[in-house]
Parts: structure tokens; C-alpha cells; sequence
């Protein structure tokens, strides 16, 4: 979709006025180049990418679900089909022995009911690319400038910038639960690269207890499979917890024109603390809890 | 309807690992994944309950729905049960509506029971007072 930036010439090369105009014009053009190169650069943005127009992109207009459940990995999950929130599911990312072994300790917190989902304090985002996992509704709103990913179970707004900047700094950013995301786009496919994820303990995948660390970078590609049907693939490279990169495929079907999202406000009425052990407790009515043991 | 009218009964039975893997497609394909931001390892999905009794109240909130439900326990003393649901922003998708349940419904629900004997349950299915269902509930 995006092309290099190219000036074209007109005029008849074999006479002499035209070609000290050209000559001209060039000089002109390569030396307004490099200005707007060094002021991109001074802004932060990489040069070589420009954003697209607003035609130039594809219509990911109305309210998107994903297509599957939400195990996070659907091509390596145990036994095939297996739901996130049934113990004894799990997957085949391609951890090292050290996180494999902190998966097994969490699938078996998973088995005790003793696994906590992140989320379920109702204060924090899920995060990305768990916020890529979720059973609600989905909002894909695309600008030359940048993706906007707004999910219904949330909190959780993704910003994805395609104006050509580049990553902050590394001492202008900080681990967050979505990270700092930059992309372009490359024909028809958006795609760009989030960093500067928390880690192990603050987000999850899914609730068979898969985690990432800190140093995860994910690429992400995006784009239109049919009309309305939009494939994310996702490669994760962990240096600290992977042993090589990790595809993952998820997709999103578009839902009937006029439908509708929702707020969700978690700490609405949650009813489901969860206790210092980190069990999930369920509260009557009246706040009083109902487990017996 | 009264609601200490006392036309109410409390069964539980054990389900096939046919029928528990039925229910968990429903609940996933007709009213979205039941729970959302937290585990549903307190219900046990191989067991069922079925409540039949009067709706006290009904919690159209985030993050899940709630029932709350009077029901005759077997020595015919009244005990409220709480039935938790799914998110009420896909359950409206779905076509629940915030009067799903109104209080006074005489209505019989099913759901997974707590494992450790909790008067709580995961909503499965329902059949409301003009006959029609919910969930699943054939």
C-alpha cells in the first residue's frame, strides 16, 4: 500500500532552458528531501515510511469477534479444541526449560483453583496480546496516523502509531500492560511491533497460566482474509523465556451492521474477589462469602 | 406470582461427559463464554442443579449477571442460591434483555453447582414463566 516517495519530471531533455530548469527542480527537490528527512528524524519518525491516505485503507469499520475460544495458541492446544477455563488444557509455546517448568507450576495452580487471573481485581487492562484473546467485541478504528484497538472486555484501548515514528527511547518508556506499539503498512497489511511489556505476574495469555517475560517483542501482522474477515498473526520472540519465535494466529469476524458495544465496568458488581491465597471467592447478595471451604 | 409460594424442588444429578461437553458448547457459542474476567474453577462442570423457585432479584451488572433465586431446600425451609451468568454485553447479543428475569418469576434453572456445597451455581439454561428458554435448557 505504501510507496516511496517519487517526484516525477516532465519537459524535453534536448533543450537547454528546460534542462536548467530540471537541473533546478532537482537541486530544489533533493535538498527539500533532506530537510524533511532531518526534521523527521529530530521528530522521532523513521524515514523512508510515510502514512497512507485515508483511501488507502481497508475498511475495518463496525464490531469485530474473534473467531475462536480463548486459548491463546489454537494450533499446538491440548486435547484439540480444549477451553482455556477446563484444568489439564494447555499449549506448546516454545519455552525454555525454566518457563516451561514456571507453565507446569501454573497449570497446576490452574488445576487447584488457585491460579488468579490478573484481571479479575477489575483494575488492571489484560493487556496485549491477551487483549487479542478476549471473548467480547472488538473495535478496529484505522487512521492514516495510527490503529486504534478498542476492546469491550477491558479496560483495554491498544494505540498503535503508523505516522513513522520510531520507539521511544529506552528511558522514554517503561513496561506497561500493552506496550509501545509502531508499524506501517506493507501493501495491504498493517504491520507493527510492540515492546515494552510487563511481564510474568502482571498479564497472562490465557487462563491455561501461559506468560511472557519482560523482554518480549511481538510483531504483528494484520490484514483483510475476506471482507469481513481479519487474520492477526503474531510473532513473539522472548529472549528470556523462548527458544525461538512464536507464531500464533487469531482471527475476527465481522458482526451484523447495528451491533452494538457495550460498557464494561468490572468493579461494577464484582462478586468475585480474590482472597490472599489467591482463590477466587463467590459472594452472595449481600457481600457475604459463599464458599464453604 | 407469590414469592413464598412454595412450588419449588432441588435436584442434583451427575452428567454424562457427553452431555457436560454439550452444555460447554452452548454456553460457548449461544451466550459467549459464561465468565469473563475470572475462573470458573469453583463450579463443577460434571455435576448439575436444578432450582426451581421464585426469582428475589436479578443483577443485570457488570462484569456477570446475577439470579438470585428462593428455592425449598428438603426440609422445605426457603435458602436463597445465587446464579452466576455471563457478561450482560453479550448476553444482550445473545437476546437476553436487563427484565430477563423480573422478581416474583416462578422459574427453574440449571446450572454447575458449587464444588464445595456453596448455595451458588454457573448458569447453564432456564425456562421462564411463559414456557420459553434460555441457554440451554431443552
Amino acid at each position: 500500500m505504501t510507496q516511496p516517495f517519487v517526484a516525477y519530471f516532465s519537459g524535453n531533455p534536448h533543450q537547454e532552458s528546460n534542462m536548467n530548469d530540471i537541473r533546478r527542480l532537482y537541486v530544489f527537490s533533493a535538498s527539500l528531501a533532506a530537510l524533511l528527512a532531518l526534521s523527521a528524524v529530530a521528530h522521532g519518525q523513521s524515514p523512508g515510511r510515510t502514512m497512507p491516505d485515508y483511501d488507502q485503507l481497508p475498511d475495518w469499520s463496525g464490531v469485530w469477534q474473534m473467531t475462536s475460544n480463548t486459548v491463546f495458541d489454537q494450533a499446538t492446544v491440548e486435547p484439540p479444541g480444549g477451553s482455556s477455563n477446563t484444568p489439564g488444557t494447555r499449549e506448546y509455546p516454545p519455552y525454555n526449560d525454566e518457563w516451561e517448568a514456571k507453565y507446569a507450576a501454573n497449570r497446576e495452580l490452574v488445576r487447584q483453583g488457585r491460579f488468579p487471573d490478573p484481571i479479575t481485581t477489575c483494575g488492571t487492562p489484560t493487556g496485549f496480546p491477551r487483549m487479542m484473546n478476549l471473548p467480547g467485541a472488538y473495535e478496529f478504528v484505522l487512521r492514516p496516523e495510527g490503529l486504534w484497538i478498542l476492546t469491550e472486555d477491558g479496560p483495554n484501548i491498544m494505540r498503535i502509531s503508523t505516522d513513522g515514528r520510531e520507539h521511544p527511547g529506552p528511558n522514554e518508556r517503561w513496561p506497561t500492560f500493552s506496550g509501545e506499539s509502531v508499524g506501517y503498512w506493507e501493501d495491504d497489511t498493517l504491520v507493527f511491533e510492540t515492546i515494552s511489556l510487563k511481564g510474568d505476574g502482571d498479564t497472562i495469555l490465557d487462563r491455561t497460566g501461559l506468560v511472557l517475560s519482560e523482554q518480549a517483542r511481538i510483531v504483528t501482522r494484520m490484514r483483510s482474509i475476506e471482507t469481513d474477515l481479519i487474520e492477526a498473526r503474531f510473532t513473539i520472540e522472548d529472549s528470556e523465556a523462548l527458544v525461538e519465535p512464536w507464531n500464533v494466529v487469531k482471527q475476527y469476524r465481522r458482526l451484523e451492521p447495528g451491533t452494538r458495544m457495550f460498557e464494561f465496568a468490572c468493579a461494577e458488581n464484582n462478586r468475585n474477589p480474590v482472597d490472599a491465597s489467591g482463590r477466587t471467592l463467590t459472594l452472595d447478595a449481600e457481600g457475604n462469602v459463599l464458599d464453604q471451604q | 406470582m407469590n414469592p413464598s409460594k412454595p412450588s419449588l424442588r432441588l435436584a442434583v444429578s451427575s452428567l454424562t461427559a457427553a452431555a457436560t461437553a454439550a452444555a460447554a458448547i452452548v454456553l460457548a457459542s449461544v451466550s459467549g463464554p459464561a465468565l469473563a474476567h475470572h475462573a470458573a474453577s469453583m463450579f463443577d462442570r460434571e455435576r448439575t442443579v436444578e432450582l426451581t423457585g421464585t426469582v428475589r432479584e436479578f443483577q443485570w451488572t457488570n462484569p456477570h449477571i446475577w439470579i438470585q433465586i428462593q428455592v425449598a431446600n428438603e426440609n422445605g425451609d426457603m435458602e436463597e442460591w445465587s446464579v452466576e451468568g455471563g457478561v450482560p454485553n453479550r448476553l444482550f447479543r445473545a437476546g437476553w434483555r436487563p427484565n430477563s428475569f423480573e422478581p416474583g418469576d416462578e422459574v427453574t434453572i440449571r446450572g454447575f453447582p458449587m464444588r464445595d456445597g456453596g448455595r451458588a451455581a454457573l448458569f447453564i439454561g432456564a425456562r421462564l414463566p411463559d414456557g420459553s428458554t434460555l441457554g440451554l435448557y431443552e
